[in-house]
């Protein structure tokens, strides 16, 4: 995906949340692979990364918990623990499990 | 392994093909249609040459960034080096990625956010490579590793340095200190415990981020006074 098309549908949001991708289940994200994950906030921490801050956000989905980051930023409006939450991105395996970073993503119900 | 390399200019084909000497499978993205047409004829075992702007994702991804397993970007715009560090990161997941840094203004930004794991700048490379020729008897660090987590350090022993005349082990170095490396008289020596250090060694020593085990390093091989 473009960095423009991820500009752009991140302006447009209503639009996708109109559309439910398909998800897939974290425990069967492939490293390295583009992919949706959706689950419930269970975790969000503001950590700085390298000076500037930074936002972890963890979400869970049953098969198991994969975090986004979101980086120079502390909050993001209507993320909050408890929300489910799709995010779309490049599964990056590290030491705590899969992480996304700068991911787009969708709040959902 | 594969390496991409963003950049195709001399030290892109410099580092193309020290690497594809060792074994490696190197690709180089560079946007100068020119430069990969007559470099491609003139071809160099394991080197693959791929046109296009390695700023853009699609030209990133028919590369083979998902499946490099090192990515670098040592064009000679920093601007560009970021945006094809954090794409490398964040897009293709590349595990580990590397960046040149061109001007050392702007050496602060080559971070984790950007998606940098090493960045190399020249000029902090030369500082430190001439703080090591002149400081004698003092501690300078040599390369970072882990982000910071451990580092390589440099002492050359003097007459002054209480690990003279004593074997290693017995040299009170700090417990996350080891000494990885000793340059004697030009030769190196991988050290055992038992080996006694001499006055004019140069040992290479990796150690922890943490500033007590720099201290504690610095007392054992420089002495307390420095």
């Amino acid at each position: 995906m473009g960095l423009l098309n991820r500009i752009r549908s991140n302006t447009t949001p209503q639009q996708l949340a109109d559309q439910e991708p398909e998800a897939t289940p974290i425990s069967d994200v492939v490293a390295r692979s583009q992919v949706t994950v959706r689950g419930t906030i269970t975790r969000i921490k503001a950590i700085p990364k390298s000076g500037m801050p930074s936002l972890a956000v963890t979400i869970d989905d049953g098969t198991a918990t994969a975090t986004a980051i979101w980086s120079g930023r502390r909050a993001i409006g209507g993320v909050t623990l408890g929300r489910r939450l799709d995010v779309t991105g490049t599964a990056v395996s590290s030491a705590r499990g899969f992480e996304f970073y700068n991911p787009l993503y969708t709040l959902r119900e | 392994m594969l390496v991409l390399i963003a950049g195709g200019g001399s030290v892109g084909r410099h580092m193309a093909s020290r690497l594809a000497a060792s074994g490696h499978q190197i690709r180089i993205i560079d946007n100068d249609l020119k430069v990969v047409e007559t470099r491609s004829k003139q071809a160099v075992f394991g080197v693959t040459w791929v046109f296009g702007d390695a700023c853009d994702v699609g030209v990133l991804d028919s590369a083979g960034a998902r499946e490099a397993d090192v990515f670098t970007s040592v064009t000679g715009d920093d601007e560009d080096n970021l945006v094809v560090s954090l794409l490398a990161k964040q897009e293709f997941g590349v595990p580990r990625v590397i960046a040149r840094v061109n001007n050392p203004r702007n050496e602060w930004l080559f971070t984790e956010m950007w998606g940098v794991d090493i960045a190399v700048s020249t000029p902090q490379l030369l500082t430190s490579l001439v703080e090591e020729a002149v400081s004698v008897g003092a501690l300078v660090r040599l390369l970072s590793l882990e982000r910071g987590r451990a580092n390589l350090v440099e002492v050359t022993l003097t007459t002054d340095s209480p690990a003279v005349g004593t074997r290693i082990s017995e040299s009170h170095l700090p417990r996350e200190a080891a000494v990885v490396a000793v340059i004697r008289a030009g030769h190196v020596i991988v050290p055992s415990p038992d080996l006694v250090l001499l006055d004019g060694d140069e040992t290479i020593v990796l150690l922890t981020g943490s500033t007590e085990d720099e201290d504690a390093l610095r007392i054992a091989l420089v002495g307390e006074e420095h």
